[in-house]
């Protein structure tokens, strides 16, 4: 339950932003309750900003949520023995958070009706938190002259330092960050997920090169 | 459009979050995909920071009296102290927003 507060500025940025970016009442509702990725969600309306195009956005989205790929392969003992519907459902809910508090139940102790409490909970917080930042975002003028852009920075700074603890990651976060500001200043459509790709290749060479561990 | 784009975003992040939970799916991600997935947290948030920083109003601005830069140093300060990221995320806004006002 807690943990569901610490939703509440991603999911009232989301709303908020999305009035910023123009985007009407409803799409702005529609991303938190179709695509329920904060990440995700929150580029997305950036990119949406700055004009990149729906090719370049999906990339995004993609490589951003590539990380649910390793919790339903960590989940799949759990999950892929349950019925379709279970397996769609929870599948819908799998989340950063949900991921965080199911994850370390085995076949024996996993109780499906709590992962459905845990996840249904994150999904209605999330989706109340986004219509309150839709109206916050529709109410109070210029919004968007407030820098909220950078409660973008202070999260994702706030949960990418304490991951670079290694020589692989320094590298890949110091290439992402020269290759994305220096493709930006060259208005490349592809700027962030060719800075991205290049950074994530850099630390994997680097990884591969010094022979180190993940 | 942008309602097209809210379906397929949730249809590519519905897939990533389904793909291996479908049991007649029977690969493996190999060792190397897997080690490089892991670098996609650090590599991909920090390429949607690095513009916010150091080109707001799309202006390339690499003085130390950028408050996107300093709010930035905060953040990182914070996080590495508290080891809390909701703690550093607000105070870091907090102080960024009056850096702004002093500074512009």
């Amino acid at each position: 339950m807690p943990l569901s507060l610490a939703v509440a500025p991603w999911g009232l940025l989301a709303g908020s932003m999305a009035i910023e970016a123009n985007l009407s009442a409803w799409e702005g509702q529609g991303l938190s309750a179709i695509v329920f990725a904060g990440a995700a969600q929150l580029v997305a309306i950036g990119m949406l900003k700055g004009g990149a195009n729906l090719f370049s956005i999906l990339l995004t989205t993609l490589l951003l949520t590539s990380q649910h790929l390793l919790y339903g392969l960590t989940m799949r003992p759990v999950l892929s023995g349950q019925p379709l519907r279970w397996r769609l459902g929870l599948g819908f809910l799998l989340t950063d958070e949900f991921f965080a508090l199911t994850s370390r139940y085995d076949r024996q102790t996993f109780n499906r009706w709590y992962a459905l409490g845990v996840g249904l909970t994150f999904y209605v917080a999330w989706n109340l938190f986004t219509l309150a930042g839709i109206l916050l975002g529709r109410n109070i003028p210029h919004l968007d002259r407030l820098g909220l852009d950078f409660s973008i920075v202070a999260t994702f700074v706030a949960l990418i330092a304490p991951l670079v603890r290694n020589l692989p990651t320094v590298v890949c976060v110091a290439v992402s960050l020269l290759c994305s500001v220096l493709f930006s200043y060259w208005h490349w459509e592809t700027a962030l997920v060719a800075s991205g790709l290049l950074g994530m290749g850099a630390g994997f060479a680097c990884q591969k090169l010094t022979g180190g561990r993940s | 459009m942008t309602w097209l784009l809210i379906f397929a975003m949730g249809l590519v992040v519905f897939l990533n979050r389904y793909a291996f939970l479908e049991p007649r799916l029977p690969l493996r991600l190999s060792s190397n995909a897997r080690q490089f997935l892991g670098f996609a947290v650090p590599g991909m948030l920090t390429a949607i920071c690095g513009p916010i920083i150091f080109l707001p109003g799309h202006e390339l601005d690499l003085s130390l009296t950028n408050p996107y830069l300093l709010g930035s140093l905060v953040a990182i300060g914070l996080v590495l102290l508290t080891r809390s990221v909701l703690l550093s995320m607000l105070a870091s806004m907090l102080i960024f927003f009056v850096l702004r006002s002093w500074l512009t």
